[in-house]
């Protein structure tokens, strides 16, 4: 019974990284990565990397490799992310650079 | 209570003040292209002062000496000769309705490239040459050229030629939707962009001279003067739309589609920034 | 009957802590070392704009990277420098290759490790 007990805790400990990723879970972060680079397009700064990482997570999940599909997913939201950030700073910060 | 004549006087005083210190509303107050024009001109006049003011339309070869002597070389036999002559040709055959480019143009469109971007006030947007000539296209039942590719190289080479040496003529009206093209070019061109977070100023305005691995940069001052440019690099010929969604792609960011109104507004900018500059195009370049 | 269980249970507990240990390997056991992520145009591409022993036909936007230890002998701002200079210089032309996910934290200590024997 201990030995159950203590694959079990084993498992709960690492449970976290080692469960595999399901094809809804990719479904999600497939869904927050898109909104979040048409969001970029939005304000015309989409990067090629995000583009890229979409690629690849749809590639993945049509292979049906999830665990890659939503790593590459979560990537393009945070590409995406930092493309919207870079467009909203910029919409002031571009005038410091600007020949006076 | 009684009101002294003193502070009357001075209420009336900080009143005109505040009058004469208020702003109008219009945002197009603040845009100034004559200004932008003088700095940007010293700007470069003064960090190149060996640099005759019309050879900045040479771009890398007015920076490198080096570069200069290999351009020099192929001089007599350009690579962007036989675009020319397509573009001529393409210029003397009528579409199926009959009519031809010429039609579409002042001066049956010889030795106008200069006064390209031009702001129409009819439709409130810029116009670029590229794009005046696939409306000329369409308007006569003609499919429209890929912005990017060798047809639209041609025709534009050879106006661009047909007006070798005159200056650059761009109009800003005083209309606030001319005013807020200008600007629109003047942040695209200063606005960082891309995962690798440059401007076309990053290149363009603090590094003109400067090389990235070994390819020497061109100052921004004239940069437009000599599209469409043969680049070896390419193999061909390289329209302005090509050049600006490359430098997008180079940047790591996805280029807008050719002719967008940004890309538009910052030639029409650019090209403002030239003024009086002379058209050196087609060009050639590494 | 329990014996044989507990030594299967204690295999797959074995296993798994081994598939754990594998899977979350620090990165720099799978990353290119240093000067290779440092040259590849698609990471740190560095020569691109700065002249680096070792290096071909560098750029000369940047400094060159020379004397680093000397000059940098704090890692952290070197590290810094890489993540983001916009921080020091909000003008630099210089990408911020921790800030827009061009390299991770691990490639960047490699990156750094390579630049102080330089």
């Amino acid at each position: 019974m201990r030995t159950y007990l203590f694959v079990a805790v084993v498992c709960l400990l690492t449970g976290a990284a080692q469960a595999a990723s399901t094809e809804a879970d990719y479904k999600t972060a497939l869904a927050a990565a898109e909104a979040a680079d048409q969001d970029a397009g939005a304000l015309k700064n989409q990067w090629i990397p995000t583009e890229q990482a979409l690629a690849a997570a749809k590639k993945a999940a049509a292979a049906g490799d999830f665990d890659t599909a939503v790593a590459q997913a979560k990537e393009a939201e945070a590409l995406a992310k930092a493309s919207i950030a870079q467009a909203k700073e910029q919409q002031s910060a571009w005038r410091a650079g600007v020949i006076r | 209570m009684r009101i002294s004549r003193a502070s009357v006087v001075v209420t009336i005083a900080i009143a005109a003040l505040v009058v004469a210190g208020a702003r109008p509303a219009a945002a197009a107050d603040s845009i100034d292209p004559d200004a932008d024009f003088k700095a940007f001109r010293d700007y470069y006049t003064k960090r190149f002062p060996n640099v005759p003011l019309n050879d900045f339309v040479n771009g890398p070869y007015s920076m490198d000496a080096e570069l200069r002597k290999q351009w020099e070389a192929i001089d007599d036999f350009p690579p962007y000769d036989f675009a020319v002559d397509r573009g001529k040709e393409m210029f003397a055959t009528p579409f199926k309705n009959g009519k031809s480019y010429g039609d579409c143009f002042p001066d049956k469109g010889i030795g106008i490239r200069q006064n390209y971007p031009y702001f129409d006030l009819k439709s409130g947007e810029v116009i670029t040459l590229e794009l005046a000539l696939n409306r000329c296209r369409e308007a006569n039942g003609e499919e429209p050229y890929s912005y990017v590719k060798d047809e639209m190289a041609s025709l534009t080479a050879y106006m661009a030629f047909t007006s070798r040496g005159k200056p650059f003529d761009i109009k800003i009206p005083n209309d606030p939707r001319a005013l807020a093209a200008y600007q629109n070019g003047e942040e695209y061109f200063y606005a960082r962009r891309g995962q690798l977070n440059f401007s076309c100023a990053s290149c363009h305005v603090q590094n003109p001279g400067n090389h990235i691995r070994t390819e020497v940069l061109a100052p921004a001052l004239g940069i437009v003067a000599a599209m469409p440019i043969y680049r070896s690099e390419w193999n061909g010929m390289g329209t302005m739309s090509r050049r600006l969604v490359t430098c997008n792609s180079q940047v790591r960011g996805v280029p807008l589609k050719p002719q967008d109104e940004l890309y538009r507004d910052v030639e029409y900018y650019l090209s403002y920034m030239s003024n009086g500059l002379p058209i050196s195009g087609p060009g050639a370049r590494p | 009957m329990r014996g044989a269980i507990a030594q299967g249970s204690a295999l797959f507990v074995a296993a798994v802590l081994a598939a754990v240990l594998f899977a979350n390997a620090p990165a720099s056991a799978q990353a290119l070392p240093g000067q290779a992520l440092a040259f590849d145009r698609s990471k740190g591409n560095c020569l691109t704009c700065h002249d680096i022993k070792g290096g071909d036909s560098p750029g000369n936007l940047g400094p060159p990277l020379s004397d680093m230890k000397a000059r940098f002998p704090d890692r952290k701002e070197l590290a810094a420098i890489v993540f983001d200079e916009t921080k020091r210089n909000p003008q630099t032309v210089m990408p911020p290759f921790g800030r827009n996910l061009i390299l991770t934290d691990g490639e960047i200590e490699a990156i750094v490790d390579f630049l102080y024997t330089r």
